[in-house]
């Protein structure tokens, strides 16, 4: 019943100005033909209207997304289930931490050319990318949110007879999935990253290595 | 439905780590009666509510419910009620209000016919029944937290301080639709306050604890006349007289 912000506009007079005038210089430069590097505002429009329209674009996109799925759901599954785990038994805590710590913060990015050695140019990188990317922060988001969980919520299950199951099915679970959408932007963010790095470097790969 | 029992809480102590929460507790609660417990903060009182649902376990002695020894929570005699309400923000409040049957495993149609016979009960019919606590007062998030420990259909409820963060006059109110739903449930209550005026308004015995570690210092019977909600005792002599009888105890005792 609290009244909905209304959403700011996308762009106010100043940003859409500043968007023209960037598309008007981009096009100068493109028309002056100074290098093959950067084509004229109107030839790339008219180059992803093509790719929209004989349905390459989609189908690149629906790739993309599909290898993300990939790689994302099991570290989602995998990823949640671990951090209840971890956030309920402080052993288990105690034990694991310290990896997926060090695994979180260690550059990942890196690792891509090492997968790409492994899987050879194909989906499973990107998916395996974005499964270690996205692994790590779930995990410790899930962890730090058991942890979290208010205890009267447990005291309250538990009065009415919650075991374990129903408390990480009623409880922990819900309270940690449904109810943090600052999980969901980092996740979000973090995938983008994933993808962006796989896909830069597969580039990369399949440039420098045109025979394979 | 089954009548009201008793508690009788039998020499429980409590420690934790270096500090003695609770030392020799015996207090018998009689079956129907109101019992408040109050003490200054820190007194271990809402240990000791914890000790009976049978979420924090006695060192020592022992406490019956009915005819249950308490060994663990989860006891199908009694409910607590909560001070912040203990409420799942991600349900409604009738989804709440079924969650304790939920958890015991009632089929459906059953909790659904049970949370809305509760929700009517603590006032909260209609299209209260939709709403999500945060669009609640807290109020009636508390009266979603009755609701729910209702629909369970306990003989004891065990209230810890449940009106402590709700302002003075819903608080009169809700005090008054709890007195009218116990007289007529007929269930045992033992409730956590810190109000002397709550404790001698609802109860009809007040147990005083002494600071830590926590004893049984003093009870103090509430011979006032009931129905309460009904007789504007409040403005009583008798009253006035038994709010100050109470904080003369606890005065001598800080």
């Amino acid at each position: 019943m609290t009244p909905l912000l209304t959403p700011e506009p996308a762009f106010d007079r100043a940003g859409l100005a500043a968007l023209a005038g960037l598309l008007i210089v981009w096009e100068i430069l493109g028309r002056l033909q100074l290098t093959i590097f950067i084509p004229s505002a109107s030839s790339v429009a008219a180059a992803w209207w093509e790719l929209l329209n004989n349905g390459t674009l989609l189908r690149s996109a629906g790739s993309s997304l599909f290898s993300l799925a990939k790689g994302f759901i099991p570290a989602a599954v995998l990823g949640v289930a671990l951090g209840l785990a971890m956030g309920r038994f402080p052993t288990l805590r105690e034990v694991l931490d310290g990896w997926i710590n060090a695994l979180m913060s260690a550059p990942l990015s890196a690792l891509v050319p090492v997968l790409i050695a492994l899987f050879g140019v194909r989906d499973t990188v990107v998916a395996a990318t974005v499964f270690l990317f996205a692994f790590f922060v779930i995990v410790v988001n899930t962890m730090t949110g058991v942890r979290g969980t208010e205890r009267s919520l447990v005291d309250m299950a538990r009065s009415y007879g919650a075991g374990e199951t129903a408390l990480f099915a009623r409880i922990y679970l819900p309270a940690n999935t449904f109810l943090i959408p600052e999980l969901y932007a980092v996740i979000v963010s973090v995938l983008v990253v994933a993808l962006l790095c796989a896909s830069v470097v597969q580039a990369c790969e399949r440039a420098l290595v045109r025979w394979k | 439905m089954t009548g009201p029992v008793g508690i009788a809480i039998e020499g429980v102590s409590k420690r934790f780590g270096a500090v003695q929460a609770l030392v020799d507790i015996d207090i018998h609660v009689k079956a129907g009666e109101f019992l408040a417990l109050i003490g200054p903060s820190g007194c271990g009182k809402t240990t000791l509510l914890k000790c009976v649902s049978g979420l924090v376990a006695a060192d020592g002695g022992r406490i019956v419910v009915g005819s249950r020894t308490v060994t663990g929570p989860g006891g199908r005699e009694a409910s607590l009620v909560f001070q912040d309400f203990a409420l799942l923000p991600w349900a409604t409040a009738r989804e709440n209000a079924e969650f304790g049957l939920l958890l015991r495993g009632a089929p459906a149609a059953e909790r659904t016919a049970a949370a809305r016979q509760a929700l009517a009960k603590v006032g909260l019919a209609g299209s209260f029944e939709d709403a999500y606590p945060s669009q609640l007062s807290g109020g009636m998030q508390q009266r979603v937290g009755l609701a729910r420990a209702l629909a369970v259909n306990p003989q004891v409820l065990l209230m810890d301080e449940p009106f402590a963060s709700i302002d003075e006059q819903t608080r009169r109110i809700l005090q008054d639709d709890l007195l009218r739903l116990w007289s007529d449930e007929r269930k045992t209550v033992v409730l956590v306050t810190h109000s002397m005026e709550e404790a001698i308004y609802l109860s009809d015995r007040v147990v005083v604890l002494s600071p830590r570690p926590g004893r049984v210092h003093r009870a103090l019977d509430v011979p006032l006349p009931r129905p309460r909600e009904a007789l504007d005792v409040r403005a009583s002599a008798e009253f006035a007289r038994l709010v100050d009888e109470l904080w003369q105890i606890l005065k001598k005792m800080q």
